[in-house]
């Protein structure tokens, strides 16, 4: 660091630099917040209040964004009339259900696939990750088929299988990597002591876990967020919030209030999810090819 | 000693006893006839057969197979059939000739490759001002927390928010947008000239922060005496960053661009709530024309073909990635 401690003298054109790099960081920020809390204030927002603008042009006029009595009467409409409980509830254990279920097997899965070589590693490996990076749109052709034929269309359990088909992978890939960073000497020490097998393999999931935990978490954020395996595959009987919160635009009255506050229904939860697993978001979202 | 009967019976079971040696052992040494040699400690646990891995990689593998596998080889077929609603009759390859000649395929993938290019530019260029201007900032741990928010909003929600921000009589963007002089009155969706702009900038939007953050990971890694040794021989900062800094951001923002590229093709949440691919065509991209084809009309054996299109393109873009993944870390700096 000992080129920082020197006094800087910054050149005009260095300070021209800062000051538009700072200016640059003041519009992106607003233009990248300003969004949340339009939807967060508009869920309060009686209907005609939510439709109130300034002039074009009035810049002045922006306070009168702030004007409105609050109303919490959306989110319990939601509620009350829009059957939202039910659509969370479902959201939960489609996205919660396929976690386990990815993670759980996926764990197992890494774990050997850490452990032992074969012919053909890599060309299974290619497989999985394939399975991960294909278009949903594509991947649910065959699958509505597959599921219609088999029943599973409408149905929670159909919904959480296809959630699978990326999250399984995901939590695959992603484990591997941590399993490959525990050293098979602590296994073997186990072993050693008399533990069979297995015992030895749990003996190393205490070591994993954190990883496991926050990717239980990313895999419920990919499911909860999903839209289109809801609407066609869940469609019917296994609502998810976000097929729900499409649903309230409606071509004659678009309920734009409550569309809001279902927005901040659905996006609230995971935005916490979001910050507790900060760290491994990077690894997460990238497969594991970017580590911080 | 007593002991001695009883051990007697005890040698007889040594078969059901061999199984349980290591626990046995320690009780039974010293009462062992000097002439029963212990048998030579063979290594307690032989590394596992290659079967017992198998077992554990099998439900997932069995998993997999079923929603992956499956479906790839019934896509196949699909493609080759005329699907309808509980009826299906095999058609050969009508339907790719039908594609070669449908003007909303081909213009589908020219479209895709447009709005790929318009949100990996925008993208690259923006996440890597912030990641360079957030990278050692006084408060990076809060911009960073305040700069990821639109990441973790459903692409769909998101849609739908932006639906209500471009409106066209009440939206704030669309006000934003008009006092500063770029749109006229129109909504920026209403018009095919804008609707793709409308896109791309609920995409940059959103997942722009994916690239600061992967930026931000390769800033780190940079390495500082290079960056010294470069200052002491009289670099400014600006030469520093593009003789320094950015080369060594290469691998990680081409992992970056790869896996967005991708996701272009996975999520098409935004548009379908957005757009649904109009006005026109104007911002029908392939999967969405896909998910109208197959989910609207419910052509599934044309969608099906158009599906396989898109597969292939995208198992030949994975093949990239994993090219790049499995160079070693330190190759990759």
């Amino acid at each position: 660091m000992a080129s920082q401690d020197v006094v800087h003298y910054d050149t005009p054109l260095q300070k021209a630099l800062r000051v538009s790099a700072a200016l640059f960081l003041a519009v992106y920020l607003i233009w990248t917040l300003l969004p949340f809390v339009i939807m967060f204030v508009s869920s309060f927002k009686d209907l005609l209040e939510a439709f109130n603008l300034p002039d074009v042009g009035d810049w002045s006029g922006v306070g009168i964004f702030f004007e409105f009595t609050p109303t919490f009467e959306h989110y319990s409409s939601l509620f009350s009339e829009g059957n939202f409980g039910r659509y969370m509830a479902n959201s939960l254990i489609a996205a919660g259900g396929s976690a386990i279920v990815s993670v759980v097997f996926g764990s197992l899965a890494a774990y050997s696939l850490s452990r032992v070589e074969f012919r053909g590693k890599k060309d299974l490996f290619f497989w999985i990750i394939s399975t991960r990076m294909a278009p949903v749109v594509a991947v649910m052709v065959p699958l509505y088929s597959i599921f219609r034929t088999l029943d599973l269309v409408g149905t929670l359990p159909g919904l959480i299988l296809a959630y699978t088909t990326f999250n399984l992978p995901f939590a695959i890939w992603i484990l591997k990597g941590f399993f490959d960073n525990v050293p098979y000497a602590i296994e073997e020490s186990q072993m050693v002591d008399g533990s069979t097998r297995f015992q030895a393999f749990w003996s190393i999931v205490p070591l994993v876990a954190p990883g496991i935990g926050a990717f239980v978490v990313l895999c419920i954020l990919f499911a909860w967020n999903d839209f289109l395996f809801a609407a066609i595959i869940g469609s019917g009987g296994a609502k998810t919030l976000p097929v729900a919160t499409r649903e309230l635009v409606q071509p004659q009255n678009i309920q734009w209030g409550s569309i809001m506050a279902a927005g901040v229904v659905t996006t609230a939860p995971m935005m916490l999810l979001g910050l507790v697993i900060r760290k491994y978001l990077v690894t997460g979202l990238t497969m594991g090819a970017v580590k911080e | 000693m007593t002991d001695v009967t009883n051990f007697e019976n005890k040698s007889m079971l040594s078969g059901a006893a061999q199984l349980f040696r290591a626990r046995e052992h320690s009780i039974e040494v010293e009462a062992r006839p000097l002439t029963d040699a212990l048998p030579e400690p063979t290594i307690f646990n032989p590394p596992a057969p290659k079967r017992y891995y198998l077992y554990l990689m099998a439900p997932a593998i069995a998993v997999l197979a079923f929603i992956s596998l499956y479906p790839f080889f019934w896509l196949i077929v699909m493609s080759l059939q005329s699907v309808d609603i509980g009826s299906s009759e095999w058609v050969g390859f009508r339907n790719y000739a039908r594609l070669l000649k449908d003007p909303n395929f081909l213009s589908g993938w020219g479209l895709l490759l447009k709005y790929s290019a318009m949100c990996l530019f925008m993208q690259l260029a923006i996440g890597l001002m912030l990641a360079v201007i957030v990278n050692n900032h006084r408060y990076e741990k809060y911009l960073v927390t305040a700069l990821l928010m639109p990441m973790m909003m459903a692409p769909a929600v998101a849609g739908l928010l932006w639906l209500f921000l471009y409106n066209g009589t009440f939206g704030w963007y669309h006000w934003i947008l008009q006092s500063l002089g770029i749109l006229d009155s129109a909504s920026i969706l209403a018009s095919q000239s804008t609707s793709m702009y409308a896109i791309v900038f609920v995409d940059v939007w959103q997942w722009t922060p994916l690239i600061t953050l992967i930026a931000l990971a390769g800033l780190k890694k940079v390495p500082r005496d290079q960056l010294e040794a470069n200052m002491v021989d009289g670099a400014s900062p600006i030469r520093n960053f593009f003789a320094i800094t950015l080369p060594n951001l290469y691998p990680v923002l081409l992992i970056a661009i790869l896996l967005r590229f991708m996701d272009n093709f996975r999520f098409i949440d935004h548009i379908l709530v957005l757009t649904g691919g109009g006005p026109g065509n104007s911002t029908k991209i392939l999967p969405v024309y896909l998910f109208e084809v197959a989910f609207k009309f419910f052509k599934l054996g044309r969608g099906a073909a158009i599906a396989l299109t898109l597969l292939i393109v995208t198992i030949v873009l994975g093949m990239i990635l994993v090219r790049v993944f499995d160079k070693p870390q330190s190759e990759r700096k």
